[in-house]
Order: C-alpha cells, then structure tokens, then sequence
C-alpha cells in the first residue's frame, strides 16, 4: 500500500539549531513567503503546500507525490533566496509521514518554541494557514491536518501545564500586579525612564486593563514620545516624587547611578495613602529602588531579579510538562495519520 | 426497611461534619497536586453538609422546643451552620477563590472539634430562653454574628498568606489561586461592618430583657460580651479613620475572633452555674 502513498513533508529551520545571524539570512518578508507558496503549488508533483515564516522559524509543509522532491523544494528556495544549499543543508531539518505530523502538532502546542508553550505561535499558524487556504495551496489533506493540529494544541494546553505560569518579564509583572490589586483597570501606573523593558511592561499592563499611564524622564521630550505611544501623560521628572501618592504601579528603569527612591520617600507617600497597596518594579541597573523599601508596609517591592527567577521557574515548570503534552499529541498524530491513511486521502492520483 | 431507619440528630451532626471534613479534605489534595479545585464540587459537598446539618439542628431544636443553643456543642454546630451559610451568600456573589476550601476546613474545625470534647453536648434544662423570644432572637443573632466574624477571620488569614507569598515573592502553589490583596481587603471591611451591625443588633434585643432583668444576666457573661463588641466596633472605627489596615487589621480581626471563641466557654459555664443556682426544672434527656 506504501507504493501508491503520497508523502507529507516539512522542510525547516528553526531556532534549535540555527544562530539568528543565520536565520537572518533564510528569513523572508511576508510577500516573498506567500510568493514561495505559490511557487511551490505550482511546482510538479506537489499538490499540497504552506509557508511558516516567523522570526524564529521558516517551514514549509507539502504534500508530494515522492519524498524526493523535497530535494528539489530545497534547490529552489535556495536559488530564491541566493543562499548556498550547503548552508541550508546544514542547519535544515525534514521529517515525512507520522514524523511531520508529530512536529505540526507541537509547533501549533509552543512545545517546538523558545519560550515553551508560548500562544503566539498559535496563532502565527491560523493566520498562515488562512492565507494558504485562501489561496487555493492547502487542499483536503493539509487542510485537515492543520485543523486538527489546532484541536490537539488546545487539548495538550488544557490538559497539561505547559502554558501554566508566565514566562516573560512584562507578563509575571501582569500576574504580581493581579494578585495585588486583582482587576487593573483601576490602577494607575507610573513610568520612571522610557527605557524598553520597562515600555514593555507597560504594555502588557495596558493589554490587561490599565488606563492610566504616566511617564517621567529625565528627557521630558522622550516621557512625551513614549507617553503618547501608550496613549497617556507625561510629567516634569522633578515633580514626580511629589505625586508618587497617585500611583499604584511604579515601574523604574532609569540610567540613574544613585538610588532615585528611598526608603523614608516611600514611607511618607503610604502615609497618604494607607489602604492602597504600591507595586514597586526596579527594571534598573544599578537599581533606582532602595531595597530597605520593602519593609514598608503595604509595600511589594520587585526588581528584575526576582522578575526573572519567577519567569525562569514558570518556564522549568513548562518544561517538566513537555513529556505528558508530547504524549497527548503523540495519540493525536497517530490517529491522524489512520484518518489520512483510511480515507485514501493520501492515494496518489 | 426504610422504616426501621432513625435519623438522630446526633448522627446526622456526625455525618455533616464528615461532609465538611471532605470537602476540605479535597480541597486539599488538589492544591496539594498544585491545581485548582472545582468550585461546582466545593459547592455541592458544602451545600451537602448545610442540608445535613440544618436537619440535624431542627431535630435537636424541636427535641428542645427552641433554637438550639443552649450549651457548647450547640452553639460550635451553630456556627458552623451560619458560617456555610455565609459562604453561599459571599461565595458566589463576590467569587472569592479557595473561600470555599477555607469554610470547609473551619466547618470541619468546629463541627467536628465538638465532639472531642462529649460533656460539651450535656443536657440541659428545657426553655432555656423562658419563653422569650426577644431572647432566642438574641442568641441567633449573637452567633450568626460569630459567623461573619468566622467569615472575616478566614479572609483575613487568606490576606496574610497571599501578603506573605508576595512580601517573600513566592508565586507558586496556594499563593496563585489566592484572591488578591484588595479583593480580600475590600472583603473584610464589609464583613466587619456588617458583623458588627449583626452583633449590635443582637445585643439591642438582649438590652431589651436585661433592663427588666438585671439579676437573671451573669455579669461575667454580659462584660465578655460587651467587650467583644466593643473590640470589634473599635477595630471598625480604626478602619473607618485609616489607622487599623491591611496586615495589622487582618491580625486585630484574628485575634478577636479567637477571643470571641475562647470566650464562649466562660460565658456558657457562667450561665449554666446561673441557671443551676436558680434551681430550673427537669433536664432534656438525650
């Protein structure tokens, strides 16, 4: 019965083995992997295809009539992309058949990911996969399988944790700031410098309700720039020790030498405000934040530190589920391939 | 067959409060395994010892011909009883997670810790609020008071390990499923308000008979309790000025509520002795 099958592939390079000066070089523009697509589909002997171009992944899937032709779909992105096949080949992966299922399923689950069980590839996959569709590239086998790799990926999600806990720095300070105050809309954020982890953070503080951001620069040209781009104010940098009684959340990340926030400054500010809780998230080195502040009452006290070992161990935790998600997704694999397999999807014409 | 089967109340206070221990007991083990339990199976286990427990207190209630309250297993099963009452009213209303697994194991706490102790259950003589039922209503309203403040002292020891977990910057375990610190906070100020209300209350309709007569109410029993509900109006006032908050208010909530426990047994003998110096009729058999 093999003889008559067709193979299913996908040719690759990922962030397992490839350095980003590498990856730099394989990596397309949006148009350019949707023209590779479509060159692809138009190529004899391929009936099925789809291009994954992220930044940490470039995957072409396919169905063809021979796992041969997968030498050809090398020459050719080669020649597009005026890369040496040598080079390609050697950071390169392929797998056919149950393999390539196996691989499908758990780039859709983040399990293949830098960050395991990251959603955004998810997400990347439904976008590229709609694209394809839309172009006539996928048919009935890819088409099912992408469908069926997005149900497998919620499955291992749900049943296992290896989306459990936060694994970036903005999205932990998003869980500690929840646990403080529960819902942020409420809750007023201050930015002290316009560095980029601390804009970060802001964001995903924004993302998660907070509508009211400040920002405080030395530079106040630069606090109204990033001020603007959060869609909040901005505030003289001398003024904000006098209105830190306003804000629940401070976030600092200056360039300051010297400690900006003493321990006494604190103390006076949550006399002002004794009910409220303050978040306090030192992003600065060497930190802006006096550690003796969090012997002030009411007062939780983060620097990046103790951001990171929070992240690091959430992403442990993920990791140590990554066998128990691979199992789930092995089963699913596995019956996908019978599906195919019994419905003669597979069956050359 | 079915005929031959007897529902004591007796038992039917031991099978609660062997409901109440489950429901705690699987609060446990789940967050134990670091997840999160179900609220439906938090809720249907609680709501089983409730139904229980609110058969049982009626059997015992009309063995007595009055609210039962009259000696320390009673008034322990009582507040175990307000207190899951409390929990469906605060529970779903204001979706305070692990509140249910709390209630459980306080339930469990006072309906089972009630009978280590058996001379706790003694009999009693019958009509023990003569009659009166501005009396019982006291009574009920004193101990469904106790409840909120049960309730209270349960959120606030929840603020503590959630403000403890976050001042030692723990994230894992209990610490993830615990509501947050405003949430908990905001909690406790209305539960103490409206614990005091009750407790207030409740003393308004015992001043009722105390004026009339003086010489039936222990003074023992009368200072303890005036001093509870002035502990707790202090504590609302402090909180009401902005000087008792947070972790502070929390420990001030714990500790009178421990006190108004601890208090309930000195108060319970010194009218029990009251009573047996009066010479009061024939005790309920039991």
């Amino acid at each position: 019965m093999s003889e008559v099958l067709e193979s299913l592939f996908v040719l690759g390079t990922s962030h397992h083995a490839t350095p980003l000066e590498v990856r730099e070089r394989f990596a397309l523009t949006q148009s350019q992997a949707l023209n590779l697509q479509k060159l692809l589909h138009q190529h004899e002997g391929i009936r099925e295809c789809l291009v994954l171009n992220t930044c940490n992944r470039l995957e072409i899937y396919g169905i063809a009539d021979c796992i041969e032709r997968v030498e050809e779909i090398r020459g050719l992105f080669c020649d597009k992309q005026k890369v040496s096949e040598e080079l390609f080949s050697q950071y390169a992966y392929c797998h056919s058949n149950l393999a390539m299922l196996q691989h499908v399923l758990e780039v859709s689950a983040g399990l293949d990911s830098q960050m395991v069980g990251e959603t955004e590839i998810l997400g990347q996959l439904k976008q590229t996969y709609a694209a394809a569709h839309d172009a006539d590239c996928t048919g009935k086998v890819l088409n099912r399988l992408f469908e069926k790799s997005f149900q497998a990926a919620k499955e291992a999600r749900t049943q296992t944790g290896i989306t459990r806990g936060q694994v970036s720095i903005g999205n932990v300070v998003v869980d500690l700031a929840s646990r403080i105050f529960g819902k942020l809309n409420g809750s007023r954020v201050l930015l002290l410098g316009s560095g980029e982890v601390s804009e970060k953070t802001a964001q995903a503080l924004k993302s998660r309700g907070v509508g009211d951001i400040t920002v405080s620069s030395r530079t106040f040209e630069n606090a109204h720039k990033l001020a603007h781009s959060l869609g909040g104010a901005a505030i003289h940098f001398e003024d904000f020790t006098a209105q830190l009684e306003h804000f629940d959340i401070i976030i600092s990340s200056t360039a300051a030498p010297n400690t900006l926030l003493h321990k006494e400054v604190i103390a006076l500010t949550m006399k002002q405000r004794p009910e409220r809780p303050c978040f306090l998230i030192d992003l600065a080195m060497p930190r802006d934040v006096d550690p003796a502040v969090e012997e002030v009452e009411n007062v939780y006290l983060y620097n990046l530190d103790d951001l990171s070992s929070i992240a690091n161990e959430n992403l442990e935790a993920r990791k140590a589920e990554i066998e128990n998600a691979r199992e789930i997704l092995r089963k699913h694999a596995w019956n996908l391939w019978l599906q195919l397999r019994r419905r003669e999807l597979m069956l050359k014409a | 067959m079915f005929n031959e089967i007897t529902i004591t109340d007796g038992s039917a206070f031991k099978v609660a409060a062997a409901v109440y221990g489950g429901a705690f007991l699987f609060a446990l083990v789940v967050l134990l395994m670091r997840r999160a339990y179900s609220r439906t199976i938090m809720f249907a286990l609680l709501c089983g010892g409730f139904l229980i427990q609110t058969l049982a207190l009626n059997l015992r209630g009309a063995e007595i011909k009055a609210c039962p309250l009259g000696n320390p297993f009673e008034i322990a099963q009582f507040l175990a009883w307000s207190l899951v009452l409390l929990f469906f009213i605060i529970g779903p209303t204001f979706r305070l997670r692990l509140l249910g697994g709390f209630t459980a194991g306080l339930a469990t706490i006072l309906s089972a810790g009630s009978f280590i102790i058996p001379s706790w259950d003694r009999a009693y003589p019958p009509g023990i609020f003569g009659g009166n039922h501005w009396i019982e209503l006291h009574a009920a309203l004193a101990i469904f008071s106790y409840g909120f403040f049960a309730i209270l002292s349960l959120v606030s020891i929840m603020f503590l390990i959630q403000q403890h977990g976050l001042k030692t910057k723990q994230f894992k375990g209990i610490y993830r499923y615990l509501p947050s610190l405003q949430q908990l906070d905001l909690m406790a100020k209305r539960l103490l308000l409206t614990g005091v209300i009750v407790l207030t209350a409740s003393l308004a309709f015992g001043a009722v008979f105390w004026v009339s007569n003086f010489e039936l109410v222990p003074v023992f029993k009368l200072t303890t309790t005036c001093l509870i509900w002035l502990g707790y109006l202090t504590v609302f006032i402090l909180r009401i000025q902005k000087k008792l908050v947070t972790r502070r208010h929390a420990i001030a909530t714990i500790a009178l509520f421990i006190l108004a426990m601890t208090s309930l047994w000195p108060v319970q003998s010194a009218r029990e002795t009251e009573t047996i110096t009066e010479g009061l009729p024939t005790q309920v058999e039991r």
